[in-house]
């Protein structure tokens, strides 16, 4: 389960509507307690992906490695990575698979017409061949 | 000694530590010290052909080893290891 506390939620969906129609990306800082996830805070990110962004988003690593760092130091975790889908649902594509990492929650925030519409949670495996969703409260 | 920041969801496999200290005059031996130290790291990092999994870049500091001499990198006393994925997408 991983719940998304007000600000940061407000904060994941801006973020998508003001990139919209390109996919935006980000990061949720937070605490967890086993499989139980709370986030606390939102850092989105520049969407590095070079070619058509309305269909692609990359995560620099050197963001990463910031966004590690911050965490330390306000004492918080990584717990996941969020992106957006404009005009389509909150699936996990092949293209999120094979480009995931299994250490982290992949929240996909579906923007339809320039607006939220819905979002799910997705856990991918370490070999990059599926993922199951995860229970999503916000 | 080198200092390894472990990445949160991989603290349960490092005895739950934040950093681990580790010998080694390389980014290959100080990781091979980690996961001799912390076996259940390994598969974490390594797939099945012993190799860094496609996702996993490993920084020296403020620099990515792959753009230096990647596992033969060396390191020195003081050198801070991160571990940080490489993470992309998209709709379709």
């Amino acid at each position: 389960m991983i719940r998304v506390h007000p600000e940061p939620w407000a904060t994941m969906v801006a973020h998508a509507e003001a990139t919209y129609p390109n996919e935006c990306c980000g990061a949720m800082l937070g605490s967890a307690d086993g499989d139980d996830k709370t986030v606390t805070v939102a850092l989105p990110l520049e969407n590095a992906y070079t070619g058509a962004q309305e269909d692609r988003y990359e995560i620099r690593p050197e963001d990463l490695l910031r966004v590690e760092r911050e965490a330390r130091q306000r004492g918080l975790d990584v717990l996941g990575i969020f992106h957006s889908h404009p005009d389509c649902d909150a699936y996990f594509s092949k293209t999120d698979l094979e480009n995931s990492c299994p250490w982290y929650s992949f929240i996909v925030l579906s923007i339809q017409k320039g607006k939220f519409h819905h979002a799910n949670s997705w856990l991918p495996n370490a070999e990059q061949t599926k993922a199951e969703q995860e229970p999503l409260e916000y | 000694m080198a200092k390894i920041l472990i990445p949160t969801p991989l603290r349960q496999y490092a005895e739950k530590n934040n950093s681990v200290e580790v010998s080694g005059s390389t980014v290959g031996e100080a990781l091979a010290n980690l996961t001799t130290q912390f076996p259940d790291l390994r598969k974490n990092l390594y797939n099945d052909e012993g190799k860094l999994r496609s996702f996993v870049n490993v920084y020296v500091n403020d620099e990515d080893i792959r753009y230096l001499q990647k596992d033969a990198t060396a390191i020195a006393d003081g050198d801070t290891i991160s571990i940080v994925p490489s993470i992309a997408g998209g709709r379709c």
